[in-house]
């Protein structure tokens, strides 16, 4: 069964990597290898300090394994080529498909660059005798199953906590606290170097080859000492961890395939469904119902939540900590608020994406892409506007400098404008389809491959520094000629163009909507 | 005149000929890549008749009906609903057409009514309207029942009947049907019937996809056969059978041969 597995899952990689998409795993692919030839070169150099290469490598390999961790989540979940559901009628224990599934899971780029990297234990073995190279050549192996069924049995333990309601919501806070760790990533890296290169740090050597992670490496150097109890120990120790994993994993996947996944939110809360009676503060008429039924779906869509939670979070917590560590060299706590509204724009520019292929019925209600613009434009501005209005008013007096008041509180109302424009510019332009929401992981992002991400990224800057540049404009001015009026009268133009920015990008989305309309349903059907 | 009231046909003025078709295909061709998937289709539905389109699996029924009403641009030809058409006054085409697609999505988060009600809205009837109007249809449909159950959480049969009544709100003159039995079940499907057949003799036309020879052959007055991409036969149900079932015709206009009496020995135990 392992070489049914394998074949199709190489089968299934091959019929989804087809034009535009072969080229962002193609790129990927060549990174993830770069990375792992990169790593096997340093593991492999000769640092002259046998401990010194221990550690080094411990480290590199430990870095290798938590990738495999936290990659997944950022990049969307782990690896579903092959999915347990479609082997529920095989009559296959759900141990024998672990294993199957562990074998389908070695193969693929990941794993493949993943096993590069871990050849740098073969090249130090090589380098101390054919035993201690023979004892490398099974860590590799161990290592990497290790690894890989690490991942699989974490995230599937995920996947089983995100299927309710409940779970999804720590599922938010838990991806926007992964974004966050990159800060602390950074920080490690910068003080971490020369803790290794000079041996300043006993514990954290000592941490490092504590760690699985660190126990091929260990193997490998007691092999090349001939401490033959050194040798076994830690690769028994892998070899334990990976028979204990299997099982784990079947389990899991037991569970996933005999219960059903509620596709989110079975049951509306209260009796507050729409009843002829029932007052809204919304405009009556399409745009009213437009953006009634966008705040609904915000509110009762997990993955919606994630795209506009999780960039709240890191963007006014990821100002905090860069002032705290720099010890306020700059402001960057009073302009938080704006920074995360960016960030939620850059998330939610693909508005119809979300709505997988229900563009149809806008399609076919005539003269309703206007109302679907300007409504999505509305319910934008109701869920992002309280946040960014309350970071204006409060942050800048928490930074201790209340002199940049009238910019936060100009460029607040010309980046809000600008952000109801290009989200829906973004979602008219450039959308890209997102898994069926029928499936229900929040983290199942979609294919928006690297490039096409930074691409859209560049291009949401640039418009909305156009709907901040007349407040920059006149802002400057004020500061240069020492009049404060003119600052504060910032304040009046950034709403102004705040307003032109959004109804501006709107008409452009209307525009295209209606002249292009039946494509962007079409490029959202290919999901 | 406001959206959703029944529509004086003649009043729509210019373009729409008192005596033109419910729905009119001239030319219709479609190419996804290489393959052609509709290739020049002509159809004819008349005014206050119920229409079958029938054809095998691929045959292009699904874009067809797309391009019918504007859910996919045509590489050539064009489809004219009361003499308007579709691709140059979709404004007023539109308004005259109620669609339920095959397969597609909804706003999935949310219920039933609040699907109906945001439907009506988008088409510019008045709140009491759309409430009075949700609320008759989700009854008949027998949807109340599942009054807090979101879109996303509805089973097959449940969508098609949450998306037939979506495309009945606005009373328009035309239904265009993709698979509209599809999964529904018998009593469903027999309250479905009705609609339809009360419809349409009150003078509207519905135009459906199946795959069903037996329920076409009882429901439709008029049908068509499409095969590869092209209508191969296309009239009243009477003349296009000639004397046998329409499952027989069907077989014969497609060339299939019917399978499964060859092969297959180690089935038998």
């Amino acid at each position: 069964m392992v070489g049914v597995l394998i074949r199709m899952k190489l089968r299934m990689l091959r019929n989804s990597v087809r034009g535009r998409r072969a080229a962002a795993v193609l790129v990927g692919g060549l990174f993830a290898l770069i990375a792992g030839v990169g790593t096997a070169l340093v593991c492999g150099l000769d640092v002259g300090d046998p401990e010194v290469s221990v550690d080094l490598t411990a480290a590199l390999l430990a870095v290798w394994t938590l990738g495999w961790l936290f990659g997944p989540l950022v990049t969307g979940g782990s690896d579903e080529t092959l999915q347990p559901e479609h082997f529920r009628l095989l009559p296959i224990g759900s141990t024998a498909l672990a294993r199957g599934f562990l074998a389908a899971a070695l193969v693929g780029v990941a794993p493949l660059a993943t096993a590069v990297a871990l050849c740098g234990l073969v090249v130090q073995g090589l380098r101390l005798g054919p035993v201690a190279a023979v004892v490398a050549v099974l860590a590799v192996l161990l290592q990497l199953a290790f690894a890989v069924l690490l991942s699989r049995v974490v995230f599937a333990g995920l996947g089983a906590v995100l299927r309710s309601r409940r779970g999804r919501d720590v599922g938010v806070v838990l991806a926007a606290l992964v974004g966050l760790a990159f800060v602390p990533v950074r920080l490690a890296f910068e003080t971490l170097g020369p803790v290794l290169l000079h041996r300043e740090s006993p514990v954290f050597s000592a941490v490092l080859r504590a760690l699985p992670s660190g126990w091929g490496v260990v193997a490998v150097h007691a092999a090349g000492r001939s401490d033959w109890l050194l040798v076994a120990a830690p690769l028994a120790g892998l070899a334990v961890l990976v028979v204990l994993l299997v099982p784990a994993w079947a389990g899991l996947l037991r569970a996933r395939m005999t219960r059903v996944a509620s596709a989110g939110g079975a049951a509306v809360r209260g009796g507050r469904t729409d009843r002829s009676g029932r007052r809204s503060l919304l405009p009556a008429g399409p745009v009213g119902a437009v953006a009634a039924k966008e705040l609904r779906t915000w509110r009762r869509d997990a993955r919606r939540r994630v795209t506009l939670v999780s960039p709240l979070l890191i963007g006014l917590a990821l100002p905090v900590i860069t002032t705290v560590s720099s010890r306020g060299a700059v402001d960057a706590i009073a302009f938080g608020g704006l920074f995360a509204l960016g960030l939620c724009c850059l998330q939610a520019g693909n508005l119809f994406g979300f709505d997988g292929t229900a563009l149809w019925q806008t399609l076919v209600t005539p003269g309703a892409e206007r109302a679907d613009v300007r409504g999505r434009q509305l319910a934008w501005l109701i869920l992002v506007s309280p946040v960014a209005i309350a970071a204006a008013l409060v942050l800048p007096a928490v930074s201790g400098d209340p002199g940049v008041y009238p910019w936060v509180l100009g460029l607040t109302p010309a980046v809000l404008g600008g952000s109801a424009g290009v989200v829906l510019l973004l979602s008219t332009y450039a959308a890209y389809p997102v898994p069926s929401q029928r499936n229900g992981n929040p983290f199942a992002a979609g294919n928006n491959p690297g490039c096409a991400a930074a691409l859209r990224q560049l291009v949401m800057s640039l418009l909305l520094l156009v709907a901040a540049g007349p407040v920059v404009l006149i802002d400057l001015v004020g500061v240069l000629t020492d009049l404060p009026v003119l600052t504060w009268l910032g304040v009046l133009v950034g709403v102004a163009s705040g307003v032109v920015a959004a109804r501006w990008w709107g008409d452009l989305a209307h525009h295209r909507l209606v002249a292009r309309g039946p494509e962007l349903l079409a490029v959202l059907r290919t999901a | 005149m406001r959206p959703g009231e029944p529509v004086d046909l003649p009043a729509y003025g210019a373009g729409a000929a008192p005596d033109a078709p419910a729905l009119l295909l001239t030319g219709l061709c479609k190419a996804f890549g290489g393959n052609t998937a509709v290739d020049q289709v002509h159809l004819a539905v008349p005014r206050g008749s119920f229409f079958g389109l029938v054809g095998p699996n691929g045959a292009g029924k699904t874009t067809s009906l797309s391009m019918a009403v504007g859910l996919l641009r045509p590489d050539a030809g064009s489809a004219r609903i009361f003499g308007v058409d579709v691709w140059e006054d979709p404004v007023r085409a539109k308004s005259l057409v109620g669609v339920l697609p095959d397969g597609l999505a909804l706003p999935e988060r949310l219920t039933g009514r609040e699907l109906l009600t945001y439907t009506g809205q988008l088409r510019g009837l008045d709140a009491a309207t759309v409430a009075q109007r949700a609320a008759e249809l989700l009854g008949v449909l027998e949807l109340d029942s599942a009054e807090r159950t979101l879109v996303v959480d509805y089973s097959a049969g449940m969508r098609k009947k949450i998306g037939l009544a979506a495309a009945l709100l606005h009373a328009p003159k035309l239904l265009v049907l993709d698979e509209p039995f599809e999964a529904v079940d018998p009593v469903s499907a027999t309250t479905i019937r009705t609609i339809l057949q009360r419809f349409v003799a009150s003078g509207g036309a519905v135009v459906l996809s199946s795959h069903v020879m037996a329920l076409v052959e009882q429901l439709c007055d008029h049908v068509a056969v499409i095969a590869r991409g092209r209508v191969v036969a296309s009239g009243p149900l009477d003349q296009v059978r000639g004397g046998q079932s329409l499952e027989a015709t069907f077989v014969d206009l497609v060339g299939g041969r019917v399978g499964g009496q060859e092969g297959l020995s180690w089935l038998a135990s």
